[in-house]
């Protein structure tokens, strides 16, 4: 954690609720080469335990760090680093 | 990307009816494991009920399909009713008969039932148990001669106003047997939406940003020109203030003082030794001068095994001086050590939420609900049946 991440591509899902920001987080992130990093940014609380959950079991993606932090509309926003793994 | 429209909808109140008729019922929940293992929806019946978080869905359809049966129709459950629709789809799809719960456990949890209770005075008077299932926190609604008194309502005050409006009657009063810990209560919005008095005893409510309406032992609350008779006594223990109320000498709102297999923490004050000493003597003495016929109505249970057949949570003073074991422990030592040796955790939460009961914090709507995700915590021991894990 001590390096800032380096994300591919970023993928923005504010204003989508459960289970959507997952679904396209997923979509996307397996469409990255094998150790490219997806970063989220999302404002589904939601979606902090999920991606946590589904990060446990999944089998090509990794969760390096989730972040909180506030938008320039004022709202909190939840980042999520996704790793695509082999 | 949105929910297929073709996936059939039913609300918590659907789903309840049909648990209560018995009805052979399959829930698919699919929220993360921890959130179902602190927290599911308990039937009226024992459930039939699996977890698989809908992202196994996505992982291993095949394997997660293979965990749903086929044959009958499957209730899928989340948290607030977007990924249990986006599962249903996919079910449906695949020939699946699904549905999805509106709204999910959010929905759920703020699904109130009301359950007659048999009227004190017969014919023109209405008297109800109104049960918050999700929560199992129970709440009164007394109506007689066109005026009516709200005990321990939840903070979905609607539900009480809408009940009052069905009977024609106008609500006069709303009284809180306690500051309640582990649940927001709608007593102080529901009196100052009505402009009518919040009773709450002094002691329960130190520092509270409102001025409250008196409680005091022994007083007689008047409902209206209803010869129904509302008697308050002081009985204190789980809380200092703790205020049991006496309806036509027959009925005993206990609040968290007495349950029907149990009796309420003494710890929530960090001085569990003398509150528990204040119960017992509550128990030992201010109830042993109450007849038997007296039905026990709390404010909580903590199991379905709590219920009468027709719902209703009570117990008749009779049955639960025989059954209760609170009623078994024959000395203060006794007692003290069973109340105190067996204490659940107490959750967190219950500052802030006490805070906001007193007046001294607001919460939006959705952090409201945040806080108070899940079953009570309200009885010293949790009895056999509950099935809440920790």
């Amino acid at each position: 954690m001590s390096q800032p991440i380096q994300p591919t591509k970023t993928l923005d899902v504010r204003g989508e609720k459960c289970p959507y920001p997952l679904i396209k987080a997923r979509q996307e992130v397996l469409q990255l080469g094998v150790g490219e990093v997806l970063k989220v940014v999302a404002t589904d609380r939601d979606s902090v335990r999920d991606f946590q959950g589904w990060t446990r079991s999944a089998k090509a993606v990794q969760l390096i760090q989730q972040d909180v932090e506030t938008d320039e509309q004022g709202r909190e926003v939840y980042i999520h680093y996704l790793a695509r793994q082999a | 990307m949105d929910t297929s429209p073709k996936v059939h909808e039913i609300t918590a109140q659907v789903l309840y009816d049909e648990m209560r008729r018995g009805d052979p019922l399959f829930i698919l929940d699919v929220r993360n494991e921890d959130e179902f293992a602190s927290w599911r929806i308990e039937g009226v019946h024992p459930l039939a009920t699996v977890n698989v978080p809908y992202f196994e869905f996505l992982e291993d359809e095949t394997g997660s399909l293979a965990k749903v049966p086929r044959g009958g129709t499957v209730t899928v459950v989340c948290a607030k009713g977007g990924s249990s629709a986006f599962v249903a789809a996919m079910l449906t799809q695949e020939g699946i008969r699904a549905r999805n719960l509106q709204g999910g456990m959010l929905a759920w949890g703020d699904l109130h039932i009301t359950i007659p209770i048999s009227s004190p005075r017969e014919a023109r008077t209405i008297f109800l148990q109104v049960n918050r299932i999700g929560k199992r926190c129970l709440s009164y609604f007394l109506a007689s001669d066109g005026a009516a008194l709200v005990v321990d309502p939840t903070r979905h005050i609607a539900w009480y106003t809408s009940l009052a409006e069905q009977h024609h009657a106008r609500m006069t009063r709303v009284i809180d047997t306690h500051l309640h810990a582990d649940h927001l209560s709608g007593g102080p919005a529901l009196a100052r939406r009505l402009g009518i008095p919040y009773h709450i005893r002094l002691d329960d409510a130190w520092g509270a940003e409102f001025t409250p309406a008196s409680l005091q032992d022994g007083t007689r609350l008047p409902l209206g020109a209803s010869i129904v008779e509302v008697l308050a006594l002081h009985t204190p223990g789980h809380t200092p203030g703790s205020t049991s109320l006496l309806i036509d000498g027959r009925y005993l709102l206990t609040g968290d003082t007495l349950f029907v297999s149990g009796v309420g923490r003494p710890d929530l004050g960090a001085k569990a030794e003398a509150w528990a000493r204040l119960l017992y003597r509550t128990v030992s003495e201010r109830m042993a001068g109450l007849p038997d016929e007296v039905l026990i109505l709390p404010a909580h249970y903590a199991s379905r095994a709590e219920m009468q057949p027709t719902g209703l949570v009570a117990i008749t003073l009779r049955e639960a001086r025989a059954r209760n074991p609170i009623f078994q422990l024959r000395t203060e030592q006794e007692f003290l050590g069973y109340v105190l040796e067996q204490l659940p955790p107490q959750p967190p939460v219950y500052q802030e939420i006490r805070r906001v009961n007193l007046g001294q914090l607001e919460l939006d709507a959705e952090h409201a609900g945040e806080v108070e995700l899940g079953p009570n915590q309200c009885a010293a021991v949790r009895p056999p049946g509950s099935s809440r894990s920790l």
